[in-house]
């Protein structure tokens, strides 16, 4: 089926699926993964959900769209559809991407230069629906039949033949979501066609003039957030008592301070953590409690407002939630009055405020900001801390995040730290801005509905899990414990889910967890060791 | 064709050309400012650009000046545009035939450069060009259409028998392809048959100045020289103005990574984007025609 799609077929009518993930396909995987024994099947979709859900793309339903109930609604979805699709090339509507988009859907010259580059394409074992090119071409094929002038006259001319119905608009839906908009695609491309934008324009698309999107990114997510005040649904007491928790944990543990400053106003740096962190891997915030009082840094977290949760899934689909999101963010530091916001581990934290909200941050709204890979490389060559890099002599390597890495080019800060704490650290192959995603981004490590998560870890995680038992090569067995560095909590949720999918600590000894960790487990000051080998 | 017909063809052709070529550039250039939208590396970066880092990997990057380097940018373009690097890097196979397609398309500008001076000089005067600079036109055309003709085979040929090239290949691509490669050809055969060469092109050239038509064009050269005009008039309104694309997904996207300064100019223009209303038709977006960005984008934080 593979070789014969056409870019048209989207729309071709069916209850059959555009494609199918092929298991023997897949990327290979070095010994013991090199077999499907003892692995959890992927999740049966039952007929009634089928029924229920469109599910015509790949046999995988992440977003669980129901069907419509009549042609006429179909109709309606589909007029909405054009309409939104006209927005998106209009400068009052889509000011914030216009130009990106434009270039990306008018020169893409289709030399496919970009799908080598694509961890999922190749870790599917080149599926062509998942060629970087083969959602953008749909898109490109409809923007010249349905926007452009005489676009439908045209066609036979200019190649116009995806038809807009239903199942197209339903299929480009799941299929804006089989890209993690990692932009590795972009890194390569020779005229700098960016296939991960087209992905995000048709995300907002949905969103902003249909009002779909996955309701871990929108209702549990930016809904949720600024309701609550995190996408967590811990209010400001709940995070209140969590951290006490773990100050109090954390403190017992270490024999160090760990308590945690709140809503100091004037303090030097407003640190934002990416709440799920507070609740799935509470040693982290620990961590950076004790790191920044044994610096003497004037810290405080923010109770306020949404001032406690850095998460912005507005930057996946939703330009709209986006700016509300940073919007609040930037006000919380201001009512402060804070020197900085300095980011948590947690990457599109990092590239939703530092750099895609930074030029709606105007006026009155400006706020510094700033990576805690900057901070605690400061912090950790500053000598006020001694370590004993002794503590952390077991294989170490390090997973970049595509948006603090190749997105916003911080990579050597963490990297110094690693070679300065860690004696057994190694890199993966590639890394730095040539890395591979690790199957989670744009908000698919929270992401978990139907079968979605087998699709995840098997198929959009399958390069990333290969990278990191490559990095091990050279003692692979589960005797010696190794520890995946992966400073990012969306990062860090998926390689807990592949790790635990392939029981990668009991077979490869391998566990994962973020930066903050290994500096405190490296601190002379601190009893016993601070990295649990355990999975969690 | 007969001269006049030939220069006629010219003058609109070229008109075509000049005034949609400005148009679609402006076109682009005046797309509003985006959000930030870099990726790393960003050659600017001078040495932290080897390794793809940025200013924000600095402490409290903004209290520190920017270490810039032009030679850095100048550098990565320069190989960029006469090494096709990106390609070379990353899609090997194709590169092969891209690379003299496009050695070879830069070779025919260059001689077309010359003839126009060539001929601007001619019209003011110039006795015509030596026996060595003849010969250079004539060398030089002849690498060119070379280059070009196998460069542009290629790239027809791999277009149609490669797969993942062929699905997303339309019947407009094949048609640019085939018509340069027709260009290439003509050309070839003009430089290969027609013995004053360097002449009649310089002749061309000059009529475009002084409105008098080429007498006894030869039909290969007319041909080669209508598929050019064609050609011209043509190119804005292709992919194959992705050389002027390029400079805008490279420096005002991929490399654009300015901050915003409050009361600066870019403050001011997102200001005014941020004034236009909004009508994107989802409830949580809560537009209405009439409020604008910042009215929906503060709603959630209006005390």
């Amino acid at each position: 089926m593979k070789k014969k799609l056409r870019v048209r077929d989207i729309s071709r009518l069916g209850s059959t699926d555009l494609t199918e993930v092929d298991p023997d396909a897949l990327l290979p995987l070095p010994p013991p993964y090199d077999t499907t024994d003892g692995l959890p099947a992927w999740k049966e979709l039952k007929p009634e959900a089928r029924e229920r859900m469109v599910c015509d793309l790949d046999g995988v339903v992440a977003l669980s769209l129901p069907k419509p109930e009549s042609e006429e609604e179909e109709r309606k979805y589909v007029d909405q559809f054009v309409s939104g699709l006209q927005k998106l090339f209009t400068r009052e509507n889509n000011w914030t991407f216009l130009q990106p988009l434009t270039l990306a859907l008018e020169y893409c010259v289709g030399c496919q230069t970009c799908s080598d580059a694509c961890h999922i394409f190749k870790a599917s074992g080149e599926n062509e629906v998942y060629r970087p090119t083969y959602r953008s071409e749909v898109w490109r094929r409809l923007v010249k039949k349905y926007v452009k002038p005489g676009g439908r006259l045209l066609a036979p001319l200019t190649g116009a033949d995806v038809d807009l119905n239903w199942t197209a608009v339903s299929r480009l839906y799941e299929l804006a979501y089989r890209c993690n908009l990692c932009r590795r695609c972009a890194q390569v491309c020779p005229i700098g066609i960016d296939n991960g934008l087209i992905a995000h324009e048709m995300r907002k698309l949905f969103s902003q003039e249909l009002g779909w999107a996955p309701r871990e990114l929108h209702e549990k997510g930016t809904v949720l957030q600024l309701e609550v005040g995190s996408s967590t649904g811990m209010n400001q007491v709940l995070v209140k008592d969590n951290i006490d928790f773990i100050d109090e944990d954390i403190e017992e543990e270490t024999g160090l301070d760990a308590h945690t400053p709140w809503d100091q106003e004037g303090a030097d740096v407003l640190l934002i953590h990416n709440a799920g962190e507070i609740l799935a891997w509470p040693e982290n915030p620990g961590a950076f409690a004790i790191i920044l009082n044994a610096a003497g840094i004037n810290w405080t977290l923010a109770s306020e407002d949404i001032g406690y949760d850095g998460v912005n899934y507005g930057l996946f689909y939703d330009d709209v939630q986006l700016a509300r999101v940073a919007l609040r963010h930037a006000r919380t530091a201001k009512k402060l009055k804070v020197g900085k916001i300095v980011m948590g581990e947690c990457g599109h934290q990092h590239k939703a405020l530092m750099t895609v909200a930074d030029r709606i941050l105007t006026g009155d709204m400006r706020v510094r900001r700033e990576s805690c890979m900057t901070l605690l490389e400061e912090i950790v060559f500053s000598g006020k801390i001694k370590f004993d890099p002794s503590k952390n002599d077991f294989p170490v390597t390090l997973h970049d995040p595509c948006n603090i890495v190749r997105n916003l080019g911080i990579v050597e800060p963490q990297r110094r730290i690693l070679r300065y704490l860690c004696p057994q650290f190694r890199e993966m192959t590639p890394h730095g801005v040539d890395n591979y995603c690790c199957g989670g981004g744009s908000g698919f490590a929270v992401m978990s509905g139907n079968n979605f998560t087998d699709w995840r870890v098997s198929v959009a995680g399958r390069m990333k899990f290969k990278q990191i038992l490559d990095a091990f090569a050279d003692q692979p067995g589960p005797d010696v414990r190794k520890y995946v560095c992966a400073p990012c909590s969306n990062c860090k949720g998926q390689i807990r889910d592949i790790l635990q999918y392939y029981g990668a600590l009991e077979k490869s000894g391998i566990t994962y967890g973020g930066l903050a960790e290994l500096i405190v487990n490296a601190m002379v000051d601190v009893k016993g060791p601070f990295i649990k080998w355990e999975m969690h | 064709m007969s001269g006049s017909t030939l220069l006629a063809l010219s003058y609109g052709l070229l008109a075509v050309f000049f005034f949609s070529f400005v148009f679609r550039s402006v076109r682009l250039a005046r797309l509003p400012i985006h959000l930030r939208w870099e990726l790393a590396p960003i050659p600017r970066d001078g040495k932290r650009a080897g390794y793809g880092g940025s200013y924000l990997e600095e402490y409290e990057w903004w209290k520190k000046p920017r270490e810039e380097s032009l030679v850095s940018e100048m550098a990565y373009m320069l190989k960029e545009i006469f090494f096709l690097k990106a390609l070379w890097e990353h899609n090997r196979r194709l590169w092969w035939f891209s690379f003299p397609f496009h050695i070879g398309l830069y070779v025919l500008t260059a001689v077309a450069g010359l003839f126009f001076i060539g001929g601007a000089a001619a019209a003011l005067g110039w006795p015509g060009p030596g026996f060595g600079l003849s010969v250079l036109l004539r060398v030089l055309s002849a690498v060119g259409c070379v280059l070009g003709a196998v460069g542009a085979a290629g790239l027809l040929v791999s277009r149609l028998l490669s797969g993942k090239l062929r699905i997303v290949t339309t019947p407009v691509a094949v048609f640019n392809l085939a018509l340069l490669l027709a260009v290439f050809v003509t050309g070839g055969l003009a430089v290969l048959s027609v013995p004053d060469y360097a002449g009649y092109g310089l002749g061309y050239a000059r009529g475009l100045f002084t409105a008098r038509p080429l007498v006894g064009v030869p039909g290969v050269y007319g041909a080669h020289l209508v598929l050019v005009l064609l050609f011209l008039a043509y190119l804005p309104f292709s992919q194959m103005m992705h050389f002027v694309a390029k400079y805008f997904t490279y420096h005002q996207v991929r490399w654009d990574d300015r901050p915003l300064e409050v009361g600066g100019r870019m403050e001011r223009e997102v200001l005014d984007l941020l004034s236009q209303p909004v009508t994107w038709a989802a409830p949580h977006v809560g537009a209405d025609g009439r409020r604008n960005w910042v009215d929906v984008a503060t709603e959630e934080i209006e005390e």
